[in-house]
Order: structure tokens, then C-alpha cells, then sequence
């Protein structure tokens, strides 16, 4: 059940620091280059990891793992 | 700006990271695997290396290893909860930063602003061959050649080199070279007391003698598949070395106290100050031990017949000390002649010791280091001096000769002031230095 665990907040804590990376490189090219093109697909990126991340809850909503989730102390961790 | 590289498994993270740390000024290396990582450290030298802990192909750990030590590459891991932390602090010690996932631009920019100042100052240009050498000079060339061949095989390895020429340091790169899976264990045959010499090297049992409270592992069992370093080899007691022989003879450690025997294997790198001649005729060490231990001898040459690698050696050292006390200090072309110049009879040792001295001393203003007026070493005159004085078999004239010298030398060639001390006439004194052949004196 552990392993599971981890692998659940290993697959969203991949893609969370995927948007944050993305967030602040989107926001550093309009303030330096403003390449409004560039600064378009690294918010596809972002929208795109947002949806990644929404799939791994999806998955999680229907399965068992949740009430071993909900057990767990950790339970609140992302 | 620093030169990055960027060690991470998740490709749309690595390209967004890569593009902001362009974005800030640095330059940046992308790997996705250990192997990739692996490579580029061979070849490039990074002043940041940012790791993700698991990769496909194995841990990020394993990249601190390949790395050269000692390296100024500053090390950051990835990673995704801060526990990790302590763990790695453990092992690798507190040198290494942490990037905690989710990982924004302050959580980066930190990263090189913390240490910039220091880095623009201490990061150090000078080659390391096999991760301790410098030097580019033929010596050095010939003996890295030395070094590389020795290191694809098996065979004992003797070195031989004045004190002070850094063979510590060989031994070293000898064990980086060899890439064997053991340890690299150093132990100074000059340092243990003879009665505890046997089971510093080859350990003991418990209750084996009055005082072994516990097992020992020794010396041969802890380089076990590595390399065993044995300083100051001819410092062994005669008497005890046939126990060494044996041990080199049949690859079997017996632990004192113990009735069975534990196979080894692994290469032996000796060291002595002495010359091959000195060994043979003073008897320091038996002659089969010797052929065992020196199945590959390697001569390190002394400091100044490689006086073209001084320059490169202090800035290396200065490298260090600018790291270790934050400074910024450099050195004029005055001083640095003045370091090429000298002889350096205690090697490299003493020159980093004059290096650190002159750092304490440096010009906080000038941001130089002040070497002294005198460069010569107490211990380079005493070894001088011991060459003089009465020994016997040297003639009555030998023994006068050598007074005379010596008091003309105290006394900076003031014969009036010689003389009187000697209790000897001016007259005799010049008579006796025409006799020598050096009026000029």
C-alpha cells in the first residue's frame, strides 16, 4: 500500500513542479523577451500538466487506494 | 554565470529549466540518465551540477561518486520531500544543496546567488589528472603515463620520492585509475608501535591478547578489492616484516587469535623516502619483500626538477585557501618568481605551507599574498647542516674544512669575526682557505 502511495505523489508532484517551472519561465520571457509566442505554448505546457494532473486524481477517485488514503496519517500530503 | 548541469529524467521539466536558467544568465548541459550524466563529467568541468535523485538507470548518488575529488562542482539534488535531506547528509556530508519540488525562480536564483561571490573567485581552472595530480610538466606527463599503465593491472606498486612530493597523492590517483570496487585504505608503517603493528595490518580476534576487548578488522582486510596504501614502508621493523611477505605470498589474512584465514585481494601501494640504494645498503628492507612490494616502482620526482608546474600548483592551492577562508586573493609576478626561483627541498608540501602562510599574511587591500623575506624552511637547513659535523670515517682536514666553511658561512664571510671564534690567527685562517682553493671565500 505504500508503494502505491508513493506513487500517487510522485505522479502529481512531477507534473505540480512542471507548472511551477513553467509558470516562472512563461512569466521571465514576457518580462525579458516579451515573445508572446513562446510565452503562448509554455502555457499549453501548463494547461497541458494541469490535465495530467487531473487524470492522476481521476484514477485515484476510483480506486481502493483512496480509503487507505483516507486511513493513512499522510493522508493530506501532495 | 555559471556552467550548469542539469541531471533529470523528466524531459518536460528539463527543457523548461534548461530555457529559465538561459534566461538567467547561465549555461546549461541537459542529461536524462546516469550514463549520460557519466559521460559529460569526464569530459566537462561544471561549476553547478543539479540532480534528480532517481533516474532510470540508477540513483544521482552514484554521479557524486564519478565525480573527481576534491572537485568545486557545488552538487544540488532534486527532490521531492525534504527528509530526504538528512539522509543524504549523512552520507555525503552537508556540502550539497537541496532544490524541494515544487521548484520555483527564488528556489533556483538561491542556488547560485548563495555561493556566487565565493565562485567567481575560488573556482579554479587547474587541470586534476586522476582527480589529486597537477602539473603538466614532462615529470609529471611521464609519470601519469606510469600511473595509467600500472593501473590496468594488478601488480604492487613502490613509490619512491623525496618527502614532501605528495605520495599520499599518488596512491590516490593510483586507486581513482584502477575503478576497483573496494576501498582506498592508507596506513603509515612508521606510525604503529611495534607491538601493535601485526594487528593494525592484519587485525585480531577478540581475547587474542590482554587489552583486545573486540575484533579488529586490519588494514589488508579493509582494502580488500580496493587499494592498500603502506607509507613509510622501510620504517617496518625487520624482524616483523616476513609476516608482511607471507600475507603478499599466499593472499591470506590471518587475524591474531584466529584459526582461520580470510582470502584478499587487491593491490599494495608502498611508499618510502629512501632510494632503491639506501635499501639495499642499509638493510631497511628484505630484499624478497622488496621484490613483492615493488613489482612496478615508481620514482616521483622532486619539485624542482618541474619548476614549470609551480605556477599551476599555486594557483591550485589558492583555490583552495580563496574557498576554505572566502577570500579573493591572487599573487604578483614578483612573488611568483620569487616561488619558481626557490628549491623547494621539503617538495610540494612545503610549498603549500609557504602558500598558506603567505595567504595569512596576504595584503588585505592589495588582495595579494605576502610571501616572508626568507623563504628557506627550519627543517631544509637542519637537513643541510647534518651533513656536516663528525662522522667516522671523515679526515681531521675533512672535519677542519667543514668548520672553517660553516663559521665563514655564520658569520657572512667576515674572516676577522671567524678567526676569533675559531681561536685561530687571521693569518692561519687565509692559509688554510688557499689551501682549499677559495680565496675568494
Amino acid at each position: 500500500m505504500d508503494g502505491e502511495k508513493n506513487r500517487f505523489v510522485h505522479d502529481l508532484r512531477n507534473p505540480l513542479n512542471t507548472i511551477s517551472i513553467n509558470a516562472e519561465l512563461g512569466k521571465l520571457t514576457l518580462e525579458r523577451t516579451g515573445d508572446i509566442r513562446k510565452a503562448i505554448s509554455i502555457f499549453e505546457t501548463i494547461l497541458t500538466e494541469c490535465q495530467q494532473c487531473s487524470q492522476v486524481l481521476e484514477t485515484l477517485h476510483n480506486t481502493r487506494f483512496t480509503r487507505a488514503l483516507d486511513s493513512s496519517s499522510e493522508g493530506g500530503e501532495t | 554565470m555559471a556552467d550548469v548541469l542539469l541531471v533529470d529524467d523528466d524531459k518536460r521539466f528539463l527543457d523548461a529549466t534548461v530555457q529559465l536558467l538561459g534566461l538567467l544568465g547561465h549555461s546549461v548541459t541537459a542529461a536524462d540518465s546516469v550514463a549520460q550524466a557519466r559521460e559529460l563529467i569526464s569530459k566537462n568541468v561544471y561549476t553547478h551540477m543539479i540532480l534528480d535523485l532517481i533516474l532510470p538507470d540508477g540513483s544521482g548518488l552514484h554521479l557524486l561518486e564519478a565525480l573527481p575529488t576534491p572537485n568545486t562542482t557545488k552538487i544540488t539534488l532534486i527532490t521531492g520531500h525534504p527528509s530526504v535531506k538528512s539522509i543524504v547528509k549523512n552520507l555525503y556530508g552537508s556540502n550539497i544543496g537541496y532544490l524541494i519540488k515544487p521548484i520555483d525562480l527564488q528556489q533556483l536564483e538561491s542556488l547560485f546567488e548563495e555561493k556566487k561571490l565565493a565562485f567567481a573567485k575560488s573556482e579554479s581552472s587547474i587541470k586534476l589528472h586522476f582527480g589529486y595530480l597537477v602539473g603538466e610538466s614532462a615529470p609529471m606527463r611521464h609519470l601519469y603515463e606510469m600511473i595509467e599503465r600500472v593501473a590496468a593491472t594488478k601488480a604492487n606498486v613502490m613509490l619512491l620520492g623525496e618527502s614532501g612530493v605528495g605520495k599520499e597523492m599518488v596512491a590516490a590517483a593510483i586507486h581513482y585509475a584502477s575503478q576497483v570496487e573496494g576501498d582506498y585504505v592508507a596506513a603509515n608503517c612508521g606510525a604503529f608501535s611495534r607491538e601493535l603493528i601485526n594487528s593494525e595490518l592484519f587485525g585480531h580476534e577478540k581475547g587474542a591478547f590482554t587489552g583486545a576487548t573486540h575484533r579488529k578488522i586490519g588494514v589488508f582486510e579493509q582494502a580488500n578489492k580496493g587499494t592498500l596504501f603502506l607509507d613509510e614502508i622501510t620504517e617496518m621493523p625487520i624482524d616483523l616484516q616476513p609476516n608482511l611477505l607471507r600475507v603478499l605470498e599466499t593472499q591470506k589474512v590471518t587475524r591474531l587469535g584466529a584459526t582461520t584465514s580470510v582470502d584478499i585481494e587487491g593491490r599494495v601501494v608502498s611508499a618510502t623516502n629512501r632510494t632503491e640504494q639506501d635499501m639495499a645498503v642499509q638493510g631497511c628492507l628484505r630484499e624478497d619483500l622488496y621484490f613483492r612490494l615493488a613489482v612496478f616502482p615508481i620514482h616521483i620526482p622532486p619539485l624542482r626538477a618541474r619548476k614549470e608546474d609551480i605556477p599551476l600548483l599555486v594557483q591550485h592551492f589558492l583555490a583552495g585557501f580563496n574557498q576554505e577562508y572566502n577570500g579573493a586573493i591572487g599573487i604578483n609576478d614578483e612573488s611568483m618568481k620569487r616561488l619558481i626561483d626557490y628549491d623547494w627541498p621539503g617538495n610540494v608540501r612545503e610549498l603549500r605551507h609557504a602558500i598558506h602562510r603567505a595567504y595569512i599574511m596576504a595584503d588585505q587591500q592589495q588582495k595579494v599574498l605576502v610571501l616572508p623575506e626568507n623563504l628557506t624552511s627550519p627543517f631544509s637547513k637542519v637537513a643541510h647542516q647534518s651533513q656536516a659535523g663528525i662522522r667516522v670515517g671523515k679526515t681531521v682536514e675533512e672535519v677542519e674544512r667543514e668548520l672553517i666553511e660553516s663559521t665563514l658561512e655564520h658569520f657572512d664571510g667576515d674572516k676577522k669575526q671567524a678567526a676569533d671564534i675559531l681561536g685561530i690567527s687571521l693569518k692561519t685562517l687565509y692559509n688554510r682557505l688557499n689551501s682549499y682553493g677559495n680565496v675568494e671565500l
